[in-house]
């Protein structure tokens, strides 16, 4: 069997990052990605990367700003040290080859960002998280690191002394089912926007590390924290950038009023996005929305500079909803866009789970706390995965490789031929699928009220005996995306549980949380995060709680939110 | 917009035994309006009708390059092409894309064309052509060029590639182009050397294929002429290419026109033009051998008026932007 010292799990911003630290340390790094890297969710970032790199700005006040942004959740020494390591990290990747926009003077251009005090993000044109992965890819070429390209990690498997022994993988290009040992294991597999119907994500955003974190023993944090973008497009949920209001784009209703001033009367559209997704559904909701819409209007920007500074979301509106924003306003929604929740860890990427650690949007370190500022997520998956990659590179140097369960291999191979063995009845993964995410956004969105909840978390045991009931049509060993589909399905279906049972739990709004019928946010009773365990006995998702970790820092108090 | 019934005949491809695979057309019946796009329709096709069907695909946003097929006869991004624009009566006909090996169905081994990507080096260099300042148009041209998602349709539609599969091809010599226009690039002349090996800069026939096909606007083979350009302002001309362009080059601007006579010598030299003298005696029995004394042709002082003018403003383009490149 293969062994590494460390093996990386996705090959997005954070993951690739982590690799390079093994490489900088002259160790034996592999990178495990279901998807080539440079087709990882990251690269569909588009409005920019914040750090407080302008000499009248200071980290300081990126933290405040962060702190607040996340309604006082978030944790305070991994936000400071984000927010420290920002200017850093930005210059590093300039160094790479990372082709910043650039202010006339040739200083890295920074634009304006929804709940920031100061125009601190930086970007490159409307396609930073591509540029920024390509930039990081180009690196891991350099450094000769070993990429299992197209694998899918079905599990991830423990010595009997409760340490990471390594990982069960899958090859999709062959169907080869095999073991990888490893010292230690760094999950970098991004968010779990599948879970929901519509959403930004892309189709391989199925949150498989956090699921099998959690079934590994690894607490999940926050999961109720789900990220509404207020500007996704109606018909499909892809993503316009908040670029686009950040450039002076508006918000307007279907009677072509600009709104944001009744919600957020000093921000209006750059207030934060779980301020701006409330007034647009508060808009929609009272029937001053067109089919479930309202619209973002660029026009008045004028054709040079959307051309110039939105290139690509001007596409994607011709292509994507046969909307020219030169000429008429595009029609958006608040749509699923980023999990703040995710596998509880250290400042570190550090989980209680020895040798694993992890980075990224997979990670709830918490930097985001109830609410992510845009531009925060780009930095969170470059500093954590350099910060978790430095830190998991000095823990494998110390550690030993552990007996490797090879029961856990035939475990895995017995349940693919079950599964491939069913006849060809009953449910296809993807009406499954469909039935959750449709249920989700319907009972666990913007608003949110108790009866739905509970109703919605009254499906997933049911779902969970359709899930043993589901067939394949395809039995074939060669990319067999239908097999892929019924394996991430069961990772959806752990973490929509999460979700809806840490909502139900917590009984207040905060950030992107809103309880219809607890519509304030109750610091005394919930300022802290909710951690959801597997219990392997019942056969579902089990709540616990942990504090906020916190600095000390008087600024940070917690204090009524505006914008 | 009203919706009508679509026939997707999608080739089937599974592999048989080592090395070939076996194919066959199947027809899909779906309901679509116009403006949907081609990959909600598979998705649709693989979630209710035939789970088998297999595709690659992710972002959905034409940004991760996943879904690159063949559509009506031409590679796109099943994820911004709406079927109403490339059905032909009701059909449309999908395969995977050419000049590369077939997994399964409609996804293709991209290993070998990443590696293709990865012979040019495809990472910033230190060395001694590296500039200490980016200034705000250094990356007029590298910005044109990072657009590039590695989709891979330009080298599906390269017809070089298709005779010549050693050629690099359009996407990584694309990329090639990023790091030479890169201020912050070390060792561009390196750079241009390797790139006017065989099978490189000189091999691009420029029949634009990758210049239509390229869903991001990348143009690909003006950035290929842009490096043979800088090749030879840097004085690589050794090249059968480069010699072949530079003769060209030197005989329009003297006479107006090709001494296609003395043509093959000064690109293939000496002993080249020996191995293609059974070409050459084929041509004199047609008559077809040029003469070695051609005249000039009327108008010559325009033309090279044209070009002296030419080379005091050359016209770029591929971005309209004055390029800014420190060296």
């Amino acid at each position: 069997m293969k062994s590494h010292d460390l093996i990386i799990v996705g090959a997005g911003l954070s993951g690739m990052r982590a690799a390079l630290e093994g490489a900088k340390a002259g160790l034996d790094v592999a990178v495990v990605s279901k998807v080539h890297p440079l087709r990882s969710h990251s690269c569909a970032a588009q409005g920019g990367i914040n750090a407080a790199i302008n000499p009248n700005d200071k980290w300081e006040v990126h933290a405040y700003d962060t702190v607040k942004g996340s309604d006082f959740i978030g944790d305070e020494d991994a936000i400071d040290l984000m927010c420290r390591e920002a200017p850093g990290i930005i210059h590093e990747m300039d160094r790479m080859g990372t082709p910043f926009s650039r202010n006339d003077d040739g200083v890295i251009a920074q634009r304006p960002f929804g709940g920031a005090s100061f125009d601190r993000t930086c970007y490159a044109a409307d396609r930073t998280g591509q540029v920024l992965l390509h930039t990081l890819w180009e690196r891991l070429v350099h450094s000769g690191i070993h990429v299992y390209e197209e694998c899918h990690v079905f599990r991830l498997v423990l010595a009997s002394d409760g340490h990471v022994a390594g990982l069960v993988v899958y090859d999709i290009k062959t169907g080869e089912i095999f073991g990888l040992r490893g010292k230690g294991i760094l999950l970098a597999t991004g968010g779990y926007g599948r879970v929901f119907l519509s959403s930004t994500n892309a189709t391989t955003n199925t949150g498989d590390g956090m699921a099998y974190a959690m079934r590994a023993g690894a607490p999940l944090a926050d999961l109720e924290f789900v990220q509404f973008h207020p500007t996704g497009l109606r018909t499909s949920g892809i993503l316009i950038t908040e670029g686009a209001r950040g450039e002076g784009g508006y918000l307007i209703n279907a009677e072509g009023e600009r709104f944001m001033g009744r919600y957020a009367p000093k921000k209006w559209e750059l207030a934060s996005r779980d301020v701006v997704s409330r007034a647009e559904q508060t808009e929609i909701l009272e029937g001053r929305g067109t089919n479930g819409a309202i619209f973002l209007d660029l026009r008045h920007l004028g054709r040079d500079k959307i051309i110039d500074k939105l290139p690509q979301i001007r596409h994607l509106a011709l292509d994507l909803e046969g909307v020219d924003p030169i000429d008429a306003p595009i029609p958006v929604r608040p749509t699923v866009h980023y999990s703040m929740g995710g596998i509880r860890t250290d400042k570190f990427g550090e989980t209680p789970v020895p040798g694993l650690f992890a980075a990224g949007e997979a990670a709830c370190v918490s930097v985001h706390g109830a609410n992510r500022l845009g531009g925060n997520s780009l930095l969170d998956t470059i500093v954590f995965g350099k910060i978790t990659g430095e830190h998991a590179c000095k823990y494998v140097k110390s550690a030993q490789l552990r007996d490797f369960p090879t029961n856990a291999i035939a475990e895995e191979k017995d349940r693919i031929q079950e599964l491939k063995s069913r006849p060809n009845r009953g449910l296809r993964p993807a009406m499954l699928h469909h039935q959750m995410a449709e249920a989700m956004n319907t009972y666990c969105g913007v608003y949110r009220e108790p009866v739905g909840m509970t109703t919605l978390a009254e499906k997933f045991p049911g779902w969970r005996l359709d899930y043993e009931r589901i067939h394949l049509d395809d039995k074939s060993t060669v990319f067999n995306v239908d097999l892929l589909r019924a394996v991430e399905l069961r990772n959806l279906l752990d973490l929509g549980e999460s979700i809806v049972k840490g909502a139900l739990a917590r009984e207040e709004s905060r950030g992107a949380h809103f309880r219809i019928d607890f519509p304030n946010r109750d610091d005394v009773n919930w300022r802290k995060h909710t951690l959801a365990f597997w219990d392997e006995g019942a056969q579902a998702v089990r709540l616990d709680q942990e504090a906020v970790r916190t600095v000390g820092n008087p600024e940070y108090a917690p204090m009524v939110r505006t914008y | 917009m009203t919706s009508q019934t679509y026939t997707f005949r999608i080739q089937r491809n599974m592999p048989g035994q080592v090395g070939t695979v076996q194919s066959h057309w199947q027809e899909y019946k779906v309901e679509a309006e116009p403006n949907t796009t081609i990959l909600t329709l598979l998705e649709t096709i693989k979630g209710g009708q035939d789970g088998t069907l297999t595709f690659r695909q992710s972002c959905r946003s034409a940004i991760c390059g996943s879904c690159a097929i063949n559509i009506g006869g031409r590679t796109r991004l099943a994820c911004k092409t709406h079927v109403g624009a490339v059905a032909k009566d009701g059909v449309v006909e999908i395969s995977p894309q050419k000049n590369q090996p077939v997994l399964r169905d409609l996804a293709i081994d991209i290993r070998p064309f990443f590696s293709r990507v990865h012979g040019i080096k495809p990472y910033l260099q230190d060395g001694p052509e590296r500039a200490g300042k980016v200034t705000s148009t250094a990356y007029d041209q590298v910005n044109h060029v990072t657009q590039c998602i590695m989709c891979g349709c330009c080298y599906s539609e390269c017809t070089m590639a298709e005779v010549n599969p050693k050629f690099i091809g359009p996407a990584a010599l694309a990329k090639a182009f990023r790091f030479v226009s890169d201020p912050r690039e070390g060792l561009k002349t390196e750079r241009l050397q390797d790139l006017a090996s065989p099978n490189g800069i000189w091999s691009c026939t420029r029949c634009t294929l990758c210049v239509d096909v390229c869903p991001k606007e990348v143009a690909p083979m003006e950035a290929i002429v842009k490096l043979r350009t800088r090749g030879l302002n840097k004085g690589i001309n050794t090249s059968a290419g480069a010699k072949h362009a530079l003769a060209f080059h030197t005989d329009i601007k003297q006479t107006g026109q090709l001494n296609e006579f003395t043509l093959m010598m000064r690109t293939l030299g000496i002993v080249g033009s020996l191995m293609e003298t059974g070409m050459a005696i084929h041509l004199a029995k047609k008559g077809k051998i040029p003469s070695p004394f051609p005249h000039s042709v009327t108008g010559v002082d325009e033309l090279r008026r044209m070009y002296e003018s030419l080379e005091r403003s050359p016209i770029d383009v591929e971005t309209k932007a004055k390029e800014a490149v420190p060296e």
